[in-house]
């Protein structure tokens, strides 16, 4: 018992040396404009929750957060299904997606602007694209990994269609695939935030005032703050898919759970 | 006598890097009602290629399968079937595995058919178990009452115990027998296995490899249930293991 406790807490262990560590060094360069102190960053946060836009801004980001992730799932699974089901379309489509794939996320910015202009759809176009291309492979790589046995084993019970040997056999098989894509597009959706909000598609949101504000006025403690702020959102939004989504859904398979 | 099931001169080749293989070399057999017929050849002999094609997986190059005089050409929930690999969905439990089939053809009161199938595999205990936590016994006799449960009048079985270790391999062969005297489904049994056939079968067909085509049919005239160790069964068992013997130096001399 007592050991499980200790292992329980262990993860703080290296956040509290690493603060130690980064204070100490802070102390000794002796320039806040290169190192503020790790102190210096709590007391920034509490004064940007105080006094600052921080909950605003957590709120405005989720939110072109949301709009991304959501338009993402909405085409990249469906799309991954016809991929990995029908031979042909995959044929067809891959070379697109492998064409489009490399292309930053930020390098869609001046394309963004033009054709849909300074909008919060905009900062969600630029998550779309990231968050898109891990849901997209990892659902056509699930069901294209679909054992045959299985498909053999629903047509012979009375999957006539294609359709229902989807629905019944390849995308249920498929689902802790297209969770995994879902997680990994997460975090490359919530990667582009900054990016997203950077060209100015509104007056707040996490990207745009560490970009716009922060930087502009080189208060380095604040950027440091948000920073360490959107490293904290990703991973509560990570432990909450993982609680919901995974050890919930997925009992049956073996490994997946831990 | 109602010839039920008929394989009309099949013939199946399959395109490979190699050329083309003669995967099956005109079949002609006829299967009665209630039978229990087993297929034994060395591996390659395309026993497997059979089963698919009576299932409706694949389809014949040339020649015809007829079930009641009816072609077979897409599989149906009238001929179960049953893999060598384990074949259940590891997303669903094991009652809802079963309920599959019926869950297909939207039939409602599916629980009460499905827990009687698992009765009578005697698993009505794990039902609420997914597959992961079974034993490979286990998930064959899951699969079985899957198979069942659609109420099939074929159920085509595939190497379905090739997998299991001796003892469990034994006792669900009894337990395959005794469902097969309970519902009298004609079943179709793939196997390596010379004392697997002997011991269940009331007819046996040998089959040969590259092309493969049936050397030998053999009835196993013994009352059952059956003593593996029969004198009947033993001298049968000599002359399958005679002709295999001469397919496997075919093998070895390729």
């Amino acid at each position: 018992m007592r050991e499980r406790t200790n292992e329980k807490w262990m993860w703080l262990i290296p956040i509290v040396i690493a603060a130690i560590l980064w204070e100490i060094l802070a102390i000794i360069i002796d320039d806040p404009s290169l190192l503020p102190r790790f102190s210096m960053i709590v007391v920034s946060f509490y004064e940007l929750a105080v006094e600052g836009y921080l909950f605003l801004d957590i709120s405005m980001s989720l939110y072109h957060f949301v709009i991304g992730l959501l338009a993402a799932f909405c085409v990249g699974v469906p799309l991954g299904i016809f991929m990995g089901w029908f031979k042909k379309i995959f044929v067809l489509l891959d070379p697109i997606v492998e064409l489009i794939r490399p292309i930053p996320p930020l390098a869609w910015i001046p394309l963004t602007i033009a054709w849909i202009g300074l909008t919060h759809s905009a900062a969600g176009f630029i998550i779309f694209i990231g968050a898109l291309f891990p849901i997209l492979v990892s659902t056509y790589t699930g069901i294209k990994d679909t054992p045959r046995v299985l498909i053999d084993t629903g047509k012979v019970l009375g999957c006539t269609t294609d359709l229902k040997l989807i629905r019944h056999i390849a995308l249920p098989y498929s689902l802790p695939s297209i969770a995994t894509g879902t997680r990994l597009g997460m975090g490359v959706g919530w990667m582009c935030v900054v990016a997203a909000e950077m060209f100015g598609v509104s007056p707040s949101g996490l990207g745009y005032r560490l970009f716009s504000e922060f930087h502009q006025w080189s208060q380095l403690d604040y950027v440091i703050a948000y920073m360490l702020l959107i490293g904290i959102i990703a991973l509560c939004l990570d432990r909450l898919f993982r609680y919901l989504v995974e050890d919930k859904l997925f009992k049956w398979k073996e490994g997946i759970v831990r | 006598m109602g010839n039920y099931l008929v394989l009309d001169h099949v013939t199946k080749i399959y395109n490979s890097n190699d050329g083309k293989v003669h995967s099956l070399m005109d079949i002609s057999l006829s299967v009665e009602p209630n039978e229990f017929l087993c297929i034994i050849g060395p591996s390659g002999c395309g026993k497997t290629t059979l089963l698919r094609l009576i299932a409706g997986l694949d389809t014949p190059t040339s020649g015809k399968i007829t079930l009641n005089g009816v072609e077979v050409k897409d599989p149906s929930p009238e001929r179960g079937m049953i893999f060598q690999e384990f074949s259940l969905f590891p997303w669903r439990n094991v009652l809802k595995n079963v309920e599959f089939g019926l869950e297909i053809l939207g039939i409602e009161d599916r629980q009460d058919v499905a827990e009687h199938y698992l009765n009578l595999v005697g698993l009505d205990k794990v039902k609420n178990k997914y597959p992961y936590e079974l034993s490979g016994g286990m998930k064959q006799r899951v699969a079985i009452a899957r198979a069942l449960a659609t109420n099939p009048s074929i159920l085509l079985m595939d190497e379905p115990f090739g997998s299991l270790d001796a003892q469990t391999r034994n006792m669900i062969q009894d337990e395959l027998l005794k469902i097969w005297e309970m519902t009298r489904k004609t079943i179709i049994f793939v196997t390596h296995s010379v004392d697997e056939a002997l011991y269940m079968a009331d007819r046996i067909i040998v089959m040969s490899r590259s092309p493969g085509k049936i050397i030998e049919e053999l009835k196993v005239d013994v009352e059952r249930p059956r003593e593996r160790t029969d004198a009947a069964i033993v001298k049968e068992r000599y002359k399958i293991l005679k002709l295999l013997g001469v397919e496997m130096k075919k093998i070895e001399n390729i």
